[in-house]
């Protein structure tokens, strides 16, 4: 075999090219797709020109897999959140009485209903309302008593509520008028969509967006 | 003012820090939206390092899941994505290696190659998808995590070495078999 001829199997082997290149630094080049950026002996050689050829032919196939867009399962999200929502005790329900039987509406259903009308407001960026954790056991009884608690979320009890929001505002807005709308819609909201005659809306607004 | 928002509602310019932080102090919609962003890299990762949907399907499930419930660990100055990657590469490999799940060792030290690339090498059992995929999942799984992390989805070696508790040298001289691995095999099977 000449020395100029390309034996892939026998770069491999061998700690070192003909010209005294090395094969490792060799391939990394070729598998960051910089086979054609060749400095100044690489450019004069034969060997490493081969070497790099043959290289970027064998992994020009790896990277245009690793350019292939990856299409995530539409279940995905939905099974995470099913299965973090059961993995969060919430257990507290809205209870209305009818001549039908009861009616029950889970906090955190409140709890979103809440951070949907807040949304709604000019100047809150985002707002979060806290459905429901492990520490929340007693909440709705605390909530209803209208002690504020300091993890407090969403205590419902009966037709009863006491929502917690976290807001973050658009900067230059009044932060004191968004905070009473808010305050204003959600009360609003759950009065109408889930039947509640008491509810007190907690705001936090703990951050300001640019 | 029209705010653009994400698919849960919320503003694309808040940034991850924000999520967890709210996250971590109970809010679920948060960590949905987390969910949101980075499902896909944890799908991603999954799936390059398993080689057949169904498994990375699952991984993914597990890891985001495991996120949540690892969440109050989590240190605020950590990158999410990161720490994510960790989670998802460390599932993976209990999935490849089929062994019980290990606390904080190095995850590139650990693994007795021989014996893993064994079962790894079986084109069944990868179902994989095509000879480059087939390729990368008959490596062993430290090559193959390396090669994952660092080809597909351009981390640095120092990034690497953090998701596998590991360290730069020893990242870069699994990189180095694992090109060799994967250009003889290749080669072969042209």
């Amino acid at each position: 075999m000449a020395d100029s001829e390309f034996s892939l199997q026998r770069m491999l082997r061998d700690a070192e090219l003909p010209c005294g290149a090395d094969p490792d630094e060799l391939l990394q080049q070729a598998a960051d797709g910089r086979g054609d950026e060749l400095n100044a002996h690489q450019a004069e050689c034969v060997h490493c020109q081969a070497a790099l050829r043959e290289l970027t032919r064998i992994w020009d196939p790896v990277r245009a897999k690793a350019a292939e867009p990856v299409t995530v399962p539409a279940a995905l999200r939905m099974a995470v959140a099913d299965q973090v929502r059961k993995l969060v005790s919430d257990v507290w329900y809205t209870l209305q009485l009818t001549d039908g039987g009861a009616i029950r509406i889970a906090a955190r259903v409140v709890a979103n209903l809440a951070r949907s009308a807040a949304r709604t407001v000019p100047g809150v960026r985002v707002a979060f309302g806290r459905s429901s954790e492990s520490r929340a056991a007693g909440l709705a009884e605390k909530a209803t008593l209208g002690h504020l608690h300091p993890h407090a979320a969403v205590g419902v009890l009966g037709r009863t509520a006491v929502v917690d929001l976290a807001l973050a505002v658009q900067y230059g807005d009044a932060v004191d008028d968004i905070a009473r709308e808010v305050q204003r819609r959600v009360i609003s909201e759950l009065e109408d969509s889930v039947g509640l005659m008491s509810v007190t809306v907690n705001v936090t607004v703990d951050d300001i967006l640019t | 003012m029209v705010i653009e928002r994400g698919s849960n509602g919320v503003n694309p310019d808040v940034d991850d820090a924000f999520l967890v932080q709210r996250a971590q102090e109970g809010y679920l919609d948060a960590f949905t939206e987390l969910v949101n962003r980075h499902g896909k890299l944890a799908y991603r990762v999954a799936l390059r390092l398993l080689g057949n949907h169904h498994d990375a399907e699952d991984v993914a499930q597990e890891a985001l899941v495991a996120a949540w419930q690892q969440l109050p660990r989590f240190k605020a100055e950590s990158n999410f994505s990161t720490w994510l990657y960790r989670i998802v590469t460390r599932r993976a490999l209990n999935r490849m290696t089929r062994t019980k799940p290990t606390d904080s060792t190095d995850l590139l030290d650990e693994l007795d190659e021989d014996k893993a690339n064994g079962p790894a090498l079986s084109a069944e059992r990868n179902q994989a998808i095509d000879a480059v995929t087939q390729a990368v999942t008959a490596l062993p799984p430290a090559q193959r995590i390396v090669v994952v992390l660092y080809h597909f989805e351009g981390l640095r070696y120092e990034d690497i070495a953090r998701v596998a508790d590991s360290t730069v040298p020893a990242v870069r001289s699994h990189l180095f078999r694992a090109r060799r691995t994967l250009t003889q095999m290749l080669d072969e099977w042209r």
